[in-house]
């Protein structure tokens, strides 16, 4: 599903974030990128979802070369991926139901299907009774929560979290888990960056960076919780 | 194509939902405009009324021969005819300064005795009418003219309505100048708005662009606010213009018995109207374009 060979990443000023990175995400794969700070975590999902473009090397999805995708088509290309973030990147002038309609609007979706699908969304993370609260009166972890909804909301075929429960004590941070590999139980993909990998009881890969370099890659991992 | 369509209502209803929450500024965005576009437009319609009533008046180039005192009938047949073989003569004609000395005294009931007027002053003349406007033909016309024996005097009239129409035509180009110019700061002035706009807007337009959003999906909200200022401002200018017509109008009733005549400016007509709303809803509309592309522009994320 998404192949990197030989990816390197420099940002200006001769920072290698990525250095010769070689790997394989398959379909429907849990997969956890994990390593310190500065390991080039973000970088690599920033490359998956074209966010950055690699200085060298290629990125493959869905038979398309992600290093020579043209601008224009790159907005295209987002709507396969859901994407969260540590700060959840939430419209805080727009309610829940606004906030997670977003996408639907972007894909050209109309009203009547943007209310089912936005219900059900909520209702995945447990917000549906939150529909017409604005974010900033929603907790940490409830505002992460509505960030997966947005990202899901589309039925993206892949989701992209970027230390999702960075900011989060124990328990929020174990049921935004719980989410993700529900998710990934019905078939998507589903690529979180972590610090730390979590005790989880279910098939994963782990793809360990440090320095900017593949320290490991580790596939099928069963950890029991 | 539905979807199309459903995308840029949704569009237009989130740029009505931007207007109506920070109505004021938006007032002032709308009147700025208005007042703006009332400059040249006011200006074009004075014009525009002088010129029709110009444009009314049928008028020759006009020429005034005035013959020596103690002219003689044959030389007076001998001009008659020398004038009815030149080409750009349209027509001639011939007024005795019995006939002249007549009129004159009965138009301003003058009794020659009383005035102590022993003789007629008035000499015989020509009053020709030109079929040409060409200056160098009239000149050389004048000048043959004076040659001929007999001729006291030649005078050039009627050019005054000429020059009244190229004042006008210069007034025109000076004011579709002002315009360019008033045009120019509305563009920079609405771009700017609509610029600020997009930084409150920052995060939304980054999450968007992070969502799969293309450019013009998150333009689309600003130009349709642009597009609004511009109806609004247009709706202004046409009140205001159609507010000083009405004063206008009232006031030269008014003096029209001290003057003696009336000039009354005419009321838009439906075609001037869209006009001036099509007009300013382009400005914003092209204003907001270049504003908020640029913008978006610059918070690519695409790197």
């Amino acid at each position: 599903m998404i192949n990197f060979e030989k990816v390197f990443k420099r940002y200006p000023g001769n920072m290698d974030a990525l250095q010769d990175i070689t790997l394989e995400i398959l379909p429907a794969e849990l997969v956890f990128v994990t390593g310190p700070s500065g390991a080039g975590k973000s970088t690599l999902l920033k490359l998956i979802s074209s966010v950055e473009k690699p200085t060298s090397g290629t990125i493959v999805f869905e038979n398309k070369n992600l290093s020579q995708l043209k601008t224009k088509d790159i907005p295209y290309l987002r709507r396969h991926f859901g994407m969260i973030f540590q700060d959840h990147k939430l419209l805080y002038d727009r309610n829940c139901f606004e906030n997670v309609a977003l996408p639907l609007a972007i894909n050209n979706i109309d009203g009547l299907d943007i209310n089912r699908r936005v219900r059900a969304a909520l209702d995945k993370v447990g917000l549906l009774n939150k529909e017409k609260i604005m974010p900033i009166s929603l907790s940490g972890g409830e505002q992460q929560r509505l960030a997966i909804a947005r990202a899901i909301v589309s039925r993206p075929s892949i989701l992209i979290a970027d230390e999702p429960t960075g900011n989060l004590d124990r328990e929020y941070a174990d049921e935004i888990m719980n989410i993700f590999y529900s998710f990934q139980q019905v078939g998507v993909t589903v690529i979180i960056s972590t610090h730390e990998l979590p005790i989880t009881p279910i098939k994963h890969k782990k793809i360990h960076l440090i320095g900017g370099k593949l320290k490991g890659q580790i596939n099928n991992v069963q950890l029991l919780s | 194509m539905f979807n199309y369509f459903h995308n840029h209502f949704q569009a237009f209803n989130r740029a009505l939902v931007r207007i109506f929450s920070n109505f004021t500024s938006s007032l002032m965005m709308f009147v700025v405009i208005g007042v703006t576009l009332f400059l040249p437009s006011s200006g074009l319609l004075i014009v525009e009324n002088i010129s029709q009533i110009s444009n009314n008046i049928a008028y020759d180039a006009e020429l005034s021969l005035f013959l020596e005192k103690g002219i003689k009938q044959d030389q007076i047949d001998f001009i008659q005819s020398a004038l009815n073989k030149t080409l750009i003569i349209k027509k001639t004609h011939y007024e005795s300064k019995l006939t002249a000395w007549d009129k004159l005294q009965s138009k301003l009931n003058l009794n020659p005795l009383s005035t102590g007027i022993s003789e007629n002053p008035l000499p015989d003349a020509f009053f020709i009418s030109l079929n040409t406007f060409n200056e160098k033909e009239i000149n050389a016309l004048i000048d043959n003219l004076k040659t001929i024996d007999g001729v006291e005097n030649v005078f050039f009239d009627a050019g005054w309505v000429k020059k009244l129409r190229s004042i006008l035509y210069l007034l025109k180009i000076g004011l579709a100048f002002l315009g360019a110019i008033l045009i120019t700061i509305l563009i920079v002035v609405i771009g700017n708005t609509i610029r600020l706009q997009t930084l409150t807007h920052k995060d939304e337009i980054e999450v968007s662009k992070l969502i799969g959003a293309t450019n013009s999906f998150i333009q689309r909200p600003f130009i349709y606010t642009g597009l609004i200022y511009g109806l609004g401002g247009g709706l202004i200018t046409i009140s205001t213009l159609k507010l000083t017509i009405e004063v206008f109008n009232k006031a030269a009733v008014n003096l029209e018995a001290m003057l003696g005549g009336t000039f009354i400016l005419k009321n838009l007509v439906w075609q001037q109207n869209l006009s001036v709303i099509l007009i300013s809803m382009i400005i914003g509309c092209s204003a907001s374009f270049f504003a908020a592309h640029q913008s978006v522009k610059k918070f690519e994320i695409f790197k």
